[in-house]
C-alpha cells in the first residue's frame, strides 16, 4: 500500500495565454513524497521551484499533469474547495513570515483553526501546545512588530503545523534570516520532521539549508535533473550537494 | 514623458477618478443652483416669498462648498495612495521630485477644470428642472429667475477654481516633503496599538455625560432659551467627538476580549481590522455623526414645517369656511361640497361698531377650538359655545373709557366672533363688536349683512372651490376699503396657502441641503476608508493563502465596514430625533412624517455603503487564478 502524502504526475506549467509569448515553467515534472519524509527543492534562480510549489500549494493550476495530496486529487478541485483543502491539509511558511500584522502571534497561529471552527477552548490547548514544541509561548500575545525576524519565522511555522497538515511547504523559510536563527529554525524543522512525523517540503537555493533533508530533489529549466539520498551525516551530505551544484552549473554553462 | 506616463495612469484608473469626478460635478452644480436663487437680487427682491429663504440657500451653498474642500482632500489622498508605488517608481527612476509635484498639480486642476464644466452644465438644467418645481410649489412666478444666471456662474467658477488652486498646491507640498522611501514602502507601515487604559473610559465616560447634558438642554428650550441651544449644541458635538474617540474603541477592544467570539472564523482579523479603523477614523466618525445629525434635521425639520401647516392652519378655526353676504356662486359651491355644519348669523355694521344678534348666536351655538399655538393636543376637541348672553347688551375691542357703560363679551362668545366670524383684521379695523338683544338691533341704523360659517369633511379636498370663494371675499372687502390698502384674509384656506407657500421653500431647501450634505460626507468617509485600502491588500492576500474562501473574506469586509458606516449613523439619527424635540417650541408636532427623511437618508447611505465595499473589494481582494 502506498503511503505517499504528494503525487505529482507530468506537471506542466505555462506561462502566457497561447499565441503570445509563452514561458515553459515546468516541463512533466514528476515526483513523489511519502509520509514523514522530509525533502528540499533545490535549483538555480528561475528554474521553476516556486510554481512547482505554487501548483502543489493550490495557488496556481497546472496546465497539465496531475496532483494527489493524502489521497486527494487536487486538480479538478473548484475555487471554494481548495481554500478549504488548503486550510485544512497544507501549511506553508513563507519567506516574507507573512504574518498578520494587525494579530497577535496567539491570534495569527489560532487562525487556522478558527477557520475550521474548533472550539475556542480547544484552540487555546493547540495553540500552546505548538508554540511550546517552537519554544516562543513567551511572545505569543506580542505583535508581530515587537518579535524578531527569527520569531517571527517560528510564529509562521507554528501557524502552518497548528492544524495538522498533512505536509508542511516551505519557500526559502531561512531567506530573510540570520545565519544563527537560521541554523535554529532549520533544527527545529528537523525535530519536527523526525520526532513529530510531520512531512515537510522545502524550497531553497542554500546549499546549508537543503543539507537538513532527508532527500533532495534538483530541477532546472523546469525538469527534475537528478535527486540525492542522505545516508551520511550532514557535513557530508552538505558536500554532496554542492558537488550537484557544481555539476548543474556546469551542464548549465555548457 | 511625464505627461504621458500621468495620462496613461489617469486612463488606467478611470473608474476611480470617476467617482471623484461624479462627486464634485453634484456639489458644483448644487452649488450653482442655489447661488441661481440666492444670488439674483432682483428676483429675490420681488417676491416676498424667497426674500426671507434667499440668505439660507447662500449659507447652504458655502456649508456646501466647506464639505466640498475635505471631500477634495480625502479624494485626492486616496488617488495618491493608488500611485503612490507608481509615483515612488518614476522617482527612483529619476525623475524629479518638482516634476512629479508639477505634474499633479496639473492633474488636479485638470480634474477641477473638466468637473466645472460638467458641473455648470448640470446646475443649469437642474436649475431649470428643480427651479421651476420650486416655483409650483410655492406658487409664485418665475420671471426673472435664470437657471442660467452668469453671476451665480462667475461665484460657481471663482469659487471652486480657488478651492481647487488650493487643494492642488497642498498636494504639491505634501508630496515634496515626502522622500522616496516614503512613497514606495507607506504600505508596510504598521498599525500601532495603542493601549487603552482607565483614562479612555473616562473620557467615554465623559462623553455620554455630555450629550446627555445637551439633549437635556436642547429638549428643555422653554426654560434655557437661547443659551440652551447654544451650550447644548456645542456640548452635545464635544460629546459625540469624545464618545467616538474613546467610547467606540472600548467596545471593539471589548469584542475583541471576548476569546469565544474572537477565535471564531475570521472574527480576529475582522475585529483588529475594525480595531485599526476605528482608532485611525475617530475624528471623521464623530464629523460624520454630527453632519449626518445635520443633513437629516435639515429634512427633518423642512418636512416638519410642511407637515404642520394644515395643524397650524386649522389651530384657531374650527370652521372651514366663513363667508360674508354669500351669494349665489358660493350657494352652489357649497351644494358641491360635504358640508358637516353650517350656520348664518345676522349682523349689522355702522362706523363704530359690528353688532351680533342674541338670537341668532344662542340658536346656533358655534364651536371654537380648545387648541392654542402654545398648548397643543389632538386630543382637544372643538367645544360648542355654552356661555348664557343674560344682558341685554355685551361689547369688545371697544376703548376702555367706553367700557363702563356695557358688559364685556364672554371669553367664547368673544373667541366665536374674532376667530371664526371675522375674516380678516382690517375688517375689524377700529370697529368694536357688540353683542345685542332683538329689540336694541332693530333699532341700530346700519346696513345688515350675514355671515355663513361652514365645516366641511376635508378641506384639503375643495381647494379650487375654496380658493374662488376667498377670492370673491377679498373682492368685497376691497370694496369697502377707501385706499389702496393691502388686505389679508385669515379664513382657514389663505391661511393654510401663505403657512404652506412658506414651509415648502424650507422643506425643499432643507432637501436639498440634506440630500447634498448627506452624499457629500458619505464620500468623505469613503474615500477616507479606500485611501488606506493599498495598506490592507497584503493582508487579504495572505488569507487567500492560508486557505480563507473568499465568501468569507468578502463577509469580513461587509461586516467591518457596516460598522464603521453604522455608528455615526446611529449617532447622528439620535441626534436628529433628540433635536426635533426643539421644534416643539414652534411647530406642533415636529415628528410628523420623521420617518421619510430617515429613509431617505438611510437609502443614499446605503448607497454609499455598497459603493464603498465594491471598491474596497476590488482593491484588496486578490485576483482568483
Ligand atoms: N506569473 C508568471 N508569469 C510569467 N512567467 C512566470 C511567472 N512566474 C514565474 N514565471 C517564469 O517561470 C520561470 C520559473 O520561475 P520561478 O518558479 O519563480 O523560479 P524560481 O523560484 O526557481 O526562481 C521563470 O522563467 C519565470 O520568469
Ligand atoms: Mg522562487
Amino acid at each position: 500500500m502506498s503511503t505517499a502524502v504528494l503525487e505529482v504526475k507530468d506537471v506542466q506549467k505555462i506561462y502566457g495565454k497561447k499565441g503570445e509569448s509563452q514561458s515553459h515553467a515546468l516541463k512533466g515534472v514528476s515526483l513523489t513524497i511519502e509520509k514523514g519524509e522530509f525533502v528540499g527543492i533545490m535549483g538555480p534562480s528561475g528554474s521553476g521551484k516556486t510554481t512547482l510549489l505554487n501548483v502543489i500549494s493550490t495557488l496556481d493550476r497546472p496546465s497539465a499533469g496531475f496532483i494527489q495530496i493524502a489521497g486527494t486529487n487536487i486538480t479538478q478541485m473548484r475555487q471554494n474547495q481548495l481554500a478549504d483543502f488548503r486550510s485544512q491539509k497544507l501549511g506553508f511558511i513563507f519567506q516574507d513570515f507573512n504574518l498578520l500584522e494587525n494579530l497577535t502571534v496567539y491570534e495569527n497561529i489560532a487562525l487556522p483553526l478558527s477557520l475550521q471552527g474548533v472550539p475556542s477552548k480547544e484552540i487555546s490547548a493547540k495553540v500552546n501546545k505548538v508554540a511550546q514544541t517552537l519554544g516562543i509561548s513567551e511572545i505569543l500575545q506580542k505583535y508581530p512588530v515587537q518579535i524578531s525576524g527569527g520569531q517571527k519565522q517560528r510564529a509562521a511555522a507554528a501557524r502552518a503545523l497548528v492544524h495538522e497538515p498533512a505536509i508542511l511547504l516551505a519557500d526559502e523559510p531561512t531567506g530573510a534570516l540570520d545565519s544563527k536563527n537560521a541554523k535554529s529554525l532549520l533544527e527545529t524543522m528537523a525535530d519536527l520532521n523526525e520526532n513529530h512525523q510531520v512531512s515537510i517540503m522545502m524550497v531553497t537555493h542554500d546549499a546549508f539549508s537543503a543539507s537538513y533533508c532527508k532527500r533532495i530533489l534538483f530541477i532546472q529549466d523546469g525538469s527534475l535533473y537528478t535527486e540525492i539520498h542522505r545516508t551520511t551525516d550532514r557535513p557530508q551530505f552538505f558536500k554532496q550537494i554542492l558537488d550537484v551544484l557544481a555539476e548543474l552549473g556546469a551542464s548549465h554553462d555548457g | 514623458m511625464l505627461l504621458k506616463l500621468s495620462l496613461s495612469s489617469m486612463r488606467k484608473m478611470m473608474k476611480d477618478y470617476l467617482v471623484l469626478l461624479v462627486g464634485l460635478v453634484i456639489s458644483i452644480s448644487i452649488f450653482y443652483m442655489f447661488q441661481t436663487l440666492g444670488m439674483n437680487d432682483d428676483y429675490v427682491k420681488a417676491n416676498s416669498m424667497i426674500r426671507s429663504i434667499g440668505i439660507v440657500f447662500n449659507v447652504g451653498a458655502f456649508l456646501l462648498a466647506f464639505i466640498t474642500i475635505f471631500y477634495i482632500f480625502y479624494a485626492n489622498s486616496f488617488l495618491l495612495s493608488l500611485r503612490r508605488k507608481e509615483l515612488g517608481m518614476y522617482m527612483v527612476l529619476g525623475a524629479k521630485k518638482a516634476r512629479i509635484s508639477q505634474m499633479l498639480f496639473g492633474e488636479t486642476l485638470l480634474m477641477g477644470v473638466v468637473s466645472l464644466v460638467i458641473g455648470s452644465l448640470v446646475g443649469i438644467v437642474l436649475s431649470s428642472g428643480i427651479g421651476q418645481l420650486l416655483m409650483g410649489v410655492l406658487d409664485i412666478s418665475a420671471d426673472g429667475y435664470y437657471p442660467f444666471y452668469l453671476p451665480a456662474l462667475w461665484m460657481t467658477w471663482g469659487f471652486f477654481l480657488v478651492l481647487f488652486l488650493m487643494t492642488a498646491t497642498i498636494n504639491a507640498i505634501r508630496l515634496a516633503r515626502a522622500t522616496e522611501l516614503d512613497l514606495i514602502s507607506a504600505e508596510q507601515q504598521n498599525d500601532n496599538i495603542k493601549a487603552k487604559g482607565i483614562g479612555t473610559m473616562v473620557v467615554a465616560i465623559l462623553g455620554i455625560l455630555l450629550i446627555a447634558f445637551g439633549y437635556y438642554l436642547l429638549t428643555h428650550l422653554e426654560l434655557y432659551v437661547a443659551l440652551g441651544f447654544i451650550v447644548g449644541a456645542i456640548v452635545t458635538t464635544i460629546g459625540t467627538y469624545l464618545v467616538f474617540i474613546s467610547l467606540l474603541p472600548v467596545f471593539v477592544q471589548m469584542l475583541k476580549n471576548n476569546k469565544k467570539l474572537n477565535d471564531r472564523q475570521l472574527n480576529a482579523f475582522t475585529l483588529a481590522q475594525l480595531r485599526f479603523r476605528i482608532n485611525n477614523l475617530t475624528k471623521i466618525l464623530g464629523t460624520v455623526a454630527m453632519l449626518i445629525a445635520l443633513g437629516v434635521g435639515a429634512m427633518a425639520g423642512g418636512l416638519a414645517f410642511q407637515q404642520n401647516v394644515e395643524l397650524v392652519a386649522s389651530i384657531g378655526r374650527i370652521y372651514d369656511i366663513t363667508l360674508h353676504d354669500p351669494v349665489a356662486e358660493d350657494y352652489q359651491a357649497l351644494a358641491r361640497m360635504q358640508v358637516l355644519e353650517q350656520n348664518t348669523y345676522r349682523y349689522k355694521k355702522d362706523e363704530q361698531a359690528y353688532y351680533f344678534t342674541k338670537d341668532d348666536l344662542l340658536a346656533h351655538p358655534p364651536l371654537i377650538s380648545t387648541n392654542t399655538m402654545e398648548q397643543y393636543s389632538p386630543d382637544n376637541e372643538p367645544k360648542r359655545v355654552t356661555q348664557p348672553l343674560p344682558e341685554k347688551a355685551y361689547i369688545m375691542n371697544n376703548d376702555p373709557d367706553e367700557e363702563q357703560k356695557l358688559a364685556r363679551v364672554p371669553k367664547e362668545w368673544g373667541q366665536a366672533i374674532l376667530r371664526e366670524f371675522i375674516s380678516s383684521y382690517e375688517m375689524l379695523a377700529d370697529r368694536a363688536v357688540q353683542i345685542v338683544d332683538q329689540e336694541t338691533y332693530a333699532k341700530i341704523e346700519g346696513s345688515e349683512h350675514k355671515v355663513l360659517v361652514a365645516q366641511v369633511d376635508d378641506f384639503l379636498k375643495y381647494k379650487d372651490d375654496l380658493k374662488a370663494m376667498d377670492e370673491r371675499q377679498m373682492k368685497l372687502l376691497k370694496s369697502g376699503q377707501q385706499d389702496d390698502q393691502e388686505v389679508y384674509l385669515n379664513s382657514k384656506y389663505s391661511t393654510y396657502q401663505q403657512v404652506y407657500a412658506f414651509t415648502s421653500g424650507t422643506l425643499f431647501m432643507g432637501f436639498f441641503l440634506g440630500i447634498a450634505f448627506l452624499a457629500m460626507m458619505a464620500s468623505c468617509l469613503m474615500f477616507k476608508i479606500l485611501s488606506g485600502a493599498t495598506r490592507d491588500k497584503g493582508r487579504y492576500s495572505m488569507l487567500r493563502k492560508i486557505g480563507v474562501r473568499k465568501e468569507l473574506l468578502v463577509g469580513s469586509i461587509y461586516k467591518e465596514l457596516f460598522v464603521v458606516f453604522v455608528f455615526p449613523a446611529l449617532m447622528g439619527l439620535l441626534h436628529v430625533l433628540v433635536g426635533m424635540k426643539m421644534f416643539s417650541v414652534i411647530l406642533l408636532n415636529p415628528y410628523v412624517n420623521i420617518w421619510a427623511p430617515i429613509a431617505i437618508f438611510v437609502a443614499v447611505y446605503a448607497i454609499y455603503y455598497l459603493i464603498t465595499v465594491r471598491l474596497y473589494r476590488g482593491i484588496v481582494l486578490p485576483k482568483e487564478v
